[in-house]
């Protein structure tokens, strides 16, 4: 059965794990992709990433725990999953006598489309994909980036509800991840579920609604971006821009909470908080001081970890 | 309808590959060439028509074979199949679609070949015989027995191998012995030999496709 209310979970991965020989691929992972949403899904090579999708589009067998897409449950009600999903692999790869318009048709047949389906949707996505005038070329003739766009519009063309993105962004040109970016936050606009992959932190960052990080085949963290910004305990710091030059800043190491206050570039001053303290309160009174003292400044911020140094953290932690 | 759409389309995939065009245009050409070479040198000349089936079953399976094995590892080892799996569809539609879109090119060519010879030899006897009749049926018999039994061992070679390299060695070494194996009842001399090379075709080729389909549902991509 599908469940269609959004804000379902519509994926459900509890005590997954996999093993090839001895080695541990995946190491007792759970977590939930609610319906519409965006799920990043993010970790250094052989972490595990590529092998839970795997066992999701039903690729990889023999692994222990269970997963539902959908409410089908994953290696049992194949047929029914298969009908749901739309994958991207890594390393997507065609037939190369194929011509694009061939391979389209092929994959939207199979995929359940009849043959008015098929006419009708593969120029709007080839359209969408800036691939219209490439329609009779051959795979064999394509570059890398234009394969990745084949096979992202094999992978939309029959409407999934559920989408499996691994690496997508690899191989495209800025203009074309960023339309990529474009189409995937209109498809969970229109409801598709999305499980997205990437080593380039910044793609996850604008697409996913919560983010997954995976290391050693164990998941770290799952959460929003703020959430794992919160749950990290990062040295809190401000950043103070100096318009004009000032040898008056040293002044600010005086007030309360503030562990030191540092230059590393001209006019660029770093205040380090304690790590209890209170970033509202020490904001204000800086305001206060840099007013009283009459520094000029045209910006001051509170600093926050970015998606890589959070992502750095928990990776980082099981290093030798 | 999944099963013969992948069937259509393996064999617009194969009957235009280069190793097709040999079959189509090389094997005829090949014949006229053996039949010029025997006419030269003393003795009764082989009809047309039987040495284009002879050749149609030594070079033709052999070349089914290989294009097979190496077709399938390559597809399997580049994941080209990752977006037919994930898809409605059985696993084994997509090994049989290439088993029979192969043979299917390769009786084809067998047709062309043999039609071209029983042509040539009408051109050049003014006559054709209900013996040499007979003996192109037997011949076809047995050389599509034998590209049957070639296809499977391509498939299975293909489906079990790790690389192409290994995949051409075993296919040239054990795929053409095995083939061999359903003419062992004409080396009887019994009545109706062909119908047991059939048969013994027949039943080794579904059993090395029924391995290859169980290790590919298997198979881990």
């Amino acid at each position: 059965m599908i469940q269609s209310a959004k804000g379902a979970d519509f994926v459900v991965v509890k005590n997954l794990s996999k093993n090839y020989g001895r080695f541990r691929a995946l190491d007792n992972i759970s977590f939930t992709i609610k319906q519409g949403e965006i799920f990043g899904y993010i970790g250094p090579n052989g972490a595990g990433k590529t092998t839970t999708m795997k066992i999701l589009v039903d690729l990889i067998g023999d692994f222990e725990g269970e997963a539902f897409i959908g409410g089908y449950q994953v290696g049992r009600e194949k047929t029914a999953i298969h009908r749901l999903l739309g994958y991207l692999p890594q390393n997507v790869a065609f037939q190369e006598w194929r011509t694009i318009n061939h391979a389209l048709i092929t994959f939207g047949k199979l995929s359940g489309l009849n043959e008015q389906e098929v006419e009708d949707r593969i120029p709007k996505i080839l359209n969408l994909l800036g691939l219209a005038e490439l329609r009779q070329k051959k795979i064999s003739q394509l570059s890398g980036g234009m394969i990745q766009k084949v096979g992202l519009a094999q992978a939309l063309l029959h409407e999934p509800k559920f989408l499996v993105l691994d690496e997508p962004l690899g191989g495209l040109d800025p203009l074309s991840r960023y339309q990529f970016k474009e189409i995937v936050l209109k498809l969970k606009n229109q409801g598709t579920t999305i499980l997205f992959s990437s080593h380039i932190l910044s793609d996850v960052q604008d697409v996913a609604d919560r983010i997954g990080i995976i290391s050693h085949g164990r998941i770290k963290q799952i959460g929003t971006l703020k959430e794992l910004k919160a749950r990290l305990q990062a040295e809190k710091t401000i950043e103070v821009l100096l318009s004009g030059g000032s040898d008056k800043w040293n002044e600010i190491g005086s007030i309360h909470n503030i562990k030191g206050v540092t230059e590393p570039s001209p006019g660029s001053l770093l205040v380090h908080l304690e790590s209890d303290a209170d970033e509202n309160e020490v904001f204000d009174e800086l305001i206060q001081l840099i007013a009283k003292l009459k520094i000029r400044v045209h910006g001051i911020q509170l600093l926050s970890p970015s998606l890589d140094q959070i992502y750095l953290n928990y990776v980082q932690e099981e290093q030798p | 309808m999944k099963a013969s759409l992948l069937f259509i389309d393996e064999l617009r995939g194969f009957y235009k590959s280069k190793v097709m065009l040999f079959l189509w245009v090389g094997l005829p050409v090949i014949a006229i060439l053996f039949r010029f070479v025997q006419s030269s040198t003393a003795g009764e000349a082989i009809p047309f028509t039987v040495i284009s089936a002879l050749v149609v079953s030594s070079l033709a399976g052999t070349l089914a074979s290989v294009m097979l094995a190496v077709s399938i590892i390559n597809e399997k080892n580049r994941h080209v199949y990752d977006l037919f799996l994930i898809r409605p569809l059985k696993r084994r539609d997509l090994l049989l679609a290439k088993f029979f879109s192969v043979y299917t090119c390769i009786a084809v060519a067998s047709f062309i070949s043999v039609i071209a010879g029983t042509a040539m030899d009408f051109v050049t006897t003014g006559t054709l015989s209900t013996i040499v009749f007979d003996e192109v049926w037997q011949s076809l018999s047995l050389s599509l027995s034998m590209v049957a039994v070639s296809c499977a061992a391509g498939v299975l070679i293909g489906t079990a191998a790790p690389s192409v390299m290994v995949g051409a060695i075993l296919v040239i070494y054990g795929g053409n012995q095995i083939s061999v194996i359903p003419l062992l009842p004409t080396l009887l001399y019994i009545e109706g030999a062909v119908y047991f090379t059939l048969a013994v075709a027949v039943a080794l080729a579904g059993a090395l496709l029924a391995v290859a389909l169980v290790l590919f549902d298997r198979k881990q991509f």
